[in-house]
């Protein structure tokens, strides 16, 4: 990767990633709580959500649990391996600046 | 677009802690369920213990199963289907713990009434520690309170009242703990 991923490289999104990479597939996590763990406002996080959902790296699920609206994102195999990628990226930078 | 190394560095330092921090709390919010339950378990069983000292044996015995039972059915449900087929795991523990509990007895057989109150909460408070040192601060306050707040109880009460305590020190500190893991 030559340049960083666009759509990962931004410090929100990049945290959202990172909060979603540890769970489980069959786990996704509720926007409350998502909003909590990267201390984001609703309508940010709506908005950088949107875009990581229209790029494949997120899946969001609507329902209602005891006729209460539930959202909540998992990240795709697709974001994974972007997220994953990034992470490769990062670590090229900061090894090449190391080397003498 | 170009980074230098310090600004990929943070970036990857800020992912690391997002990562660690999402890590953390989900492993609370599997967790809290249990907490609840077996906190539910130890205020009956204690209660119960004080109402009628004479059928306490039967009591814990048909709790302890019913923990186990539970235990094994909400880690069926786990939403992570990954998860699920390791749920024999929890029922195995509980089997660890009850036979440690009374091996300890067997070997050093308690000679006032107060040590077995006491000693499954103290084990529960030092293992709490422990299993905080891998996975977060929030088992490590949890066992740091149950601990030392079980120790305090046994130098200070020396009656069957000592079994109301433990019921709110054992049983009322999880079930707190297990709504407290479910918060973000």
């Amino acid at each position: 990767m030559e340049q960083p991923d666009a759509i990962i490289h931004q410090p929100v999104r990049l945290k959202i990633m990172a909060a979603l990479k540890p769970l489980p597939a069959s786990d996704p996590i509720e926007f409350v709580r998502l909003k909590a763990l990267v201390n984001a406002t609703e309508g940010n996080l709506g908005a950088h959500i949107t875009t990581l959902e229209e790029a494949g790296y997120v899946n969001v699920e609507k329902d209602f649990v005891a006729k209460r609206p539930r959202t909540r994102i998992g990240l795709t195999k697709q974001g994974r391996r972007a997220y994953e990628d990034y992470l490769d990226f990062l670590r090229a930078i900061i090894g090449a600046g190391e080397a003498p | 677009m170009s980074l230098t190394s310090k600004e990929a560095a943070e970036s990857l330092a800020q992912a690391e802690q997002a990562r660690r921090r999402s890590a953390e709390l989900y492993h609370y919010s599997r967790a809290a369920p249990h907490f609840i339950l077996w906190g539910g378990i130890q205020v009956v069983g204690y209660c119960g213990t004080y109402l009628f000292p004479y059928h306490s044996n039967w009591l814990w015995a048909g709790l302890i199963l019913a923990g186990c039972i539970g235990g094994f059915i909400i880690g069926k449900r786990c939403p992570d289907r990954e998860a699920r087929p390791q749920a024999w795991r929890r029922f195995a523990v509980m089997i660890i713990a009850v036979a440690f509990v009374l091996g300890t007895y067997a070997v050093m057989w308690p000679v006032h009434g107060t040590q077995p109150a006491v000693f499954p909460v103290l084990l529960e408070g030092a293992v709490f520690c422990a299993i905080g040192l891998w996975v977060g601060l929030r088992y490590v306050v949890t066992g740091a309170v149950v601990f030392a707040a079980a120790l305090a109880a046994y130098f200070t009460i020396h009656d069957a009242g000592i079994l109301l305590l433990m019921a709110a020190v054992g049983g009322g500190s999880m079930i707190l703990a297990g709504f407290w893991f479910r918060t973000v």
